[in-house]
């Protein structure tokens, strides 16, 4: 018997501007509990979106789309499930400018219990995991872009979530730093068996995944 | 870190443009203080005059201009054998200019009354009697007036002489130019008439009582109202005019605080629109966005608040000690109307960030994947 997926999709579709644009259309897929996935295709193919659904920023227009058995169209509160749940990790890093690096890790932990002393003991301990113990009170604009998306990947750990959704991690790096951050998401993964959900239109970036969904004009291919 | 330093962050985030803000509430504030510190100090130094002359009841017209208008001094005659009545003082006080003092309150009262007896003599001499040619000046008037014993003084057409300076135990009494009945009747123009008359109830004098007598006293003198002493300025309707001015510009000043909140509100939530949609993201709840926002206006509104009520209270200050003015002003600055302003202030703060605080929290996570 094949164990419940920890995402289950069916007949997912997305229609943008009344009609005109359908970023989605028709996907099924299933994701295995600590499975790392790769979704790749050429921009406009709708793998965003996908992303977008799976972390609850956005809801499909038809299908469904069960988190370990639950529809997530059912879910009380969609901020709750990516408090607890998800992860994000974005291309363009989106920290916060006017924190530091030890202050933007905690900024997730504030939908927690922790108290204030918690949260920046735990942020202490994700920065030193990702190599960053030196840079704690450093502000994104004096970090490298490495630097920042490291920040990004502590602060996506901050409330120790089943699952990682990783839009283009390394769109915004150089071949060293992508390497580098390829590595760090490989061992989080390994590590950590944390459910990995990568979008990249990098093959050299798919490859670190254990299985690749390759999608085009908004359906699953491969 | 604490969700206190996020909002402060967001505040410091410009700078200039919160200081700006501050600056916008804080002279609201600052006038309120001011304003209705001083309309309330005016109240309370009439109610502190009268208690200084020993006087219950006052006797007469205010109607809608600044000092009463006159009736027949006769009007005594018909009330002071009234039950209660210990005493009747007829007075004529006027506001007027008095050499280079734009306006004094020149009080004149009936030779002998009761009123006499408070003054306490800090130099010179008493007027011998209710026909000499002389004044006393307050304390607060002699300074203003720059006048010593000796000196004489031009009231109207009359020049009159100074012949004692007095301690009259309250601000009113100290910055009025006392002199008798007679000579103040005949330099106004106002042969037998009076538009004041004091009343000093016996002493078991219950306060139902007092209200009677007023009751009684209307009765007999319908071209005056008694009323008790100290109420009797609230009760003026050029007093009530000018507290309704003090309220006003107070309103109209906190109007444009919360215009001034508002906005940049307004243009941090735009500023902020991708970081908004960030911590969404992130997880933070709607809840909590709008919190943070309103807890940055409301932080606004108290840093503007304390600082508008030390400005106020700097300002009433430096007023009450203008030359022009000293003497004249005393303002009830109380704890309870400098924490009503700071009060004010915190609601101008939530009430200029609602709407928002209600435009962040109808934004979408989604567009912070999208850059």
């Amino acid at each position: 018997m094949i164990p419940p997926g920890i995402f289950e999709a069916a007949g997912l579709t997305k229609i943008f501007d009344g009609g005109s644009v359908h970023a989605l259309r028709g996907v099924d897929f299933r994701v295995a509990e600590g499975e790392f996935v790769a979704v790749t295709g050429p921009s406009g193919c709708g793998k965003s979106t996908l992303l977008q659904i799976l972390g609850a920023l956005d809801h499909p227009t038809a299908g469904t789309l069960h988190y370990r058995g639950k529809p997530i169209s059912e879910l009380a509160n969609p901020s709750t499930y990516r408090a607890q749940e998800v992860g994000f990790i974005f291309q363009a890093f989106h920290l916060l400018p006017t924190f530091t690096a030890l202050e933007n890790v905690q900024i997730p932990m504030f939908e927690t219990r922790l108290s204030a002393a918690q949260r920046s003991a735990r942020a202490r301990d994700l920065l030193k995991s990702v190599g960053l113990e030196h840079r704690l009170d450093h502000f994104p604009a004096r970090l490298s872009g490495g630097e920042r998306q490291r920040v990004a990947i502590a602060r996506s750990l901050a409330n120790e979530p089943a699952v990682l959704l990783a839009d283009e991690p390394t769109g915004n790096l150089d071949s060293e730093n992508a390497g580098l951050i390829m590595d760090l998401i490989g061992s989080l993964h390994r590590d950590r068996g944390v459910t990995f959900v990568l979008v990249t239109h990098d093959p050299s970036v798919a490859r670190h995944a254990s299985r690749t969904i390759a999608m085009k004009d908004g359906r699953i291919v491969t | 870190m604490t969700f206190l330093m996020i909002v402060l962050r967001g505040l410091m985030r410009r700078p200039v443009r919160t200081g700006l803000t501050l600056g916008g509430i804080s002279i609201g504030i600052a006038a309120v203080v001011a304003l209705v510190g001083i309309s309330r100090g005016f109240e309370k130094s009439w109610a502190t005059g009268m208690k200084v002359r020993g006087t219950d009841i006052v006797v007469n017209n205010m109607g809608g201009s600044l000092t009463p208008t006159p009736f027949d001094a006769a009007a005594r005659d018909r009330i002071a054998h009234l039950p209660h009545v210990e005493a009747t003082c007829n007075l004529l006080v006027e506001l007027m200019g008095v050499e280079d003092a734009s306006m004094m309150l020149v009080s004149a009262r009936e030779w002998g009354g009761y009123e006499w007896g408070n003054l306490k003599l800090l130099s010179g001499r008493m007027p011998r009697d209710a026909a000499e040619p002389v004044v006393v000046l307050g304390q607060g008037a002699a300074e203003i007036l720059k006048k010593k014993v000796g000196d004489p003084i031009q009231i109207d057409t009359r020049e009159l002489s100074v012949v004692g300076i007095v301690d009259g135990g309250a601000l009113v009494e100290n910055g009025s130019v006392i002199l008798s009945l007679p000579l103040l009747q005949e330099i106004t123009g106002n042969q037998g008439k009076i538009n004041v008359i004091d009343i000093r109830a016996t002493p078991a004098t219950t306060e139902a009582e007092t209200k009677e007598l007023c009751e009684k006293i209307d009765a007999l003198v319908p071209e005056a109202k008694a009323m008790l002493a100290g109420g009797h300025i609230g009760n003026s309707q050029a007093y009530r005019f000018v507290q309704a001015m003090s309220w006003g510009t107070s309103l109209l000043a906190v109007l444009v605080g919360i215009l001034g909140v508002m906005n940049t509100m307004l243009m941090t939530v735009f500023e902020r629109t991708h970081e908004i949609c960030v911590l969404l993201a992130l997880g933070w709840k709607r809840g909590r966005i709008v919190r943070m926002v309103l807890w940055e206006s409301a932080l606004l509104g108290l840093l503007g608040g304390i600082v508008g009520v030390l400005l106020g209270v700097v300002g009433v200050k430096i007023l009450e000690t203008t030359p022009a003015i000293r003497g004249l002003l005393e303002a009830d600055l109380s704890p309870e109307l400098l924490v009503t302003s700071v009060g004010i202030a915190v609601l101008v703060g939530l009430i200029s960030g609602l709407y928002p605080a209600w435009r962040s929290s109808r934004l979408t996570p989604a567009a912070a994947l999208q850059s």
